[in-house]
């Protein structure tokens, strides 16, 4: 696995100390002040302070700003920063002579940070400045760095989620390559049962992570395949009744097996997987098997993954037959000769088999 | 700063020190802004105001030499404007108009004082 970089690249740090005052000596006198220290920049009026935030709103650490200016006043501009929503990432502190209580609540409602009084002291302006500028740029990085973790997080959470179905679908495809298929059987499963539940309204009520666990229930439709003799499994022809007992076992031992397995006990598939593996082999005419369910018994998932099962053995080659043209796989679903289904799920399945039958432009040739 | 020019501020009602203070120990500064003090022109627009009864512009005016005032650490001055701001919000003018002549009295004294400090 790649190394993460543990700390985030550091954001150019802000470092402009805008001062809006209509005084001019009041401004040099704060400039003077704030200089060793920081950038600095003023302006003479409210309108013009407004124009320097626009200007270098990214580059800002704070703004000093005086209440009573001509054309715009420091109340009138601390609206239109907090409309901005400038507030939230540059601090604002009131220097002035006002001393009216009113205006002062104004101020502290709106979120000034601070309200320092004229004319200044200068260790004290300057201590308090500083102290909430720090306190800001700290809280900028720590949010910086909060913000690189999660995406860390989420995309180990993404590749966790990847291997999950890489193991499941290799675990799958090993079964098959038992039987002498490939996985790609599999993967087609897994796309028609997802394609089937997207685009019909077979999938309406379920959510996309619904879709999604039981296109993922699907891949392990055969797992149970692993307990049935390769004697069994690869027979190229007809099976005794007894071969075929055990061949009917993988529902029950497949459904076991994947019981056994407590991580997957506690994923979303497993509920689904469970159910598609135990009961991809029941008919809704309640001749199939293991336990014979008949109709609306059989869950929707298990009766999409057996269709979609039966419809790419049709389709491919297998041990014991040839691959069907597609034409004859339709008929012969139509017909019945392959199992019973739901009217309704054949009625949505002819919908989109044209689309289905995509899946099947290079058809199998590899098996 | 040295004493005599020191005592010299104190006369005209300046606190130097204080004033230095404010301008980081910068002597320059301070007599930089002492020389813009005289130069500004709202000490002119504060007494027109007043006579013309412009109360508006008068408050104005006595906000910015205020502002002025206490920067420059002008004790006397600042703490005249300070009590003209105060009567001229509270709405009473004939009160603010009264300071007049106190103010002009203490201007004519800083702006002696700042005259001798720059002919030392």
């Amino acid at each position: 696995m790649e190394m993460q970089n543990p700390l985030p690249v550091p954001r150019q740090e802000r470092r402009l100390l805008l001062i809006v005052d209509d005084d001019a000596i009041n401004c040099a006198i704060l400039e003077n002040i704030f200089a060793p220290y920081y950038d600095t920049a003023a302006a003479e009026n409210g309108w013009a302070g407004l124009q320097r935030v626009r200007e270098r709103e990214n580059d800002l650490c704070a703004i000093l700003l005086d209440v009573m200016m001509p054309e715009m006043d420091g109340i009138q501009v601390l609206r239109c920063l907090k409309d901005r929503g400038v507030l939230e990432k540059v601090p604002v502190f009131l220097i002035t002579a006002e001393t009216s209580s009113a205006v002062i609540k104004e101020a502290y409602t709106l979120g000034v940070m601070d309200v320092i009084s004229k004319p200044v002291i200068p260790y004290m302006v300057l201590r308090r400045v500083q102290s909430v500028v720090e306190l800001f740029q700290a809280r900028e990085r720590l949010s910086n760095v909060v913000e690189l973790q999660q995406a860390d997080l989420l995309a180990q959470a993404k590749q966790i989620i990847e291997l999950n179905k890489g193991m499941i679908e290799t675990l799958a495809a090993a079964i098959e390559f038992r039987s002498e298929e490939s996985g790609d059987h599999v993967r087609r499963i897994h796309d028609i049962t997802e394609y089937l539940l997207t685009h019909t309204p077979l999938g309406e009520g379920l959510s996309k992570i619904e879709v999604e666990q039981i296109a993922l229930g699907s891949i392990m439709h055969d797992v149970g395949k692993i307990a049935v003799p390769d004697a069994i499994l690869n027979k190229p022809g007809r099976l005794t009744p007894e071969e075929f007992e055990v061949m009917k076992s993988h529902t029950v031992q497949g459904a076991k097996l994947l019981e056994q397995i407590p991580q997957l006990r506690e994923n979303g598939a497993y509920p689904y997987a469970r159910d598609i593996a135990r009961h991809h082999h029941e008919r809704w005419d309640g001749r199939g098997y293991p336990d014979g369910l008949k109709g609306d018994e059989i869950s929707l998932a298990a009766q999409v993954v057996s269709l979609a099962d039966v419809y790419d053995a049709l389709s491919c080659k297998r041990v014991y037959k040839d691959a069907f043209p597609r034409e004859k796989v339709v008929e012969m679903i139509r017909e019945g000769q392959c199992g019973s289904f739901n009217p309704r799920l054949l009625e949505c399945f002819f919908q989109v088999e044209g689309e289905l039958a995509k899946l099947y432009h290079n058809p199998c040739k590899e098996e | 700063m040295d004493q005599e020019k020191m005592e010299i501020l104190a006369a005209g009602g300046i606190d130097a020190a204080d004033a230095l203070d404010r301008m980081m120990g910068s002597e320059a500064l301070l007599v930089r802004f002492l020389g813009r003090f005289l130069e500004d022109a709202t000490y002119q627009a504060l007494c027109q105001a007043v006579e013309a009864g412009d109360w508006e512009k008068a408050l104005m005016a006595s906000h910015t030499l205020k502002g002025m005032c206490g920067n420059l650490s002008m004790t006397e001055l600042y703490d005249l404007f300070t009590r003209q701001v105060a009567l001229l919000r509270a709405g009473q003018p004939a009160e603010a108009a009264a300071l007049m002549p106190a103010i002009e009295a203490a201007y004519g004294r800083a702006a002696d004082a700042i005259g001798r400090l720059t002919a030392v």
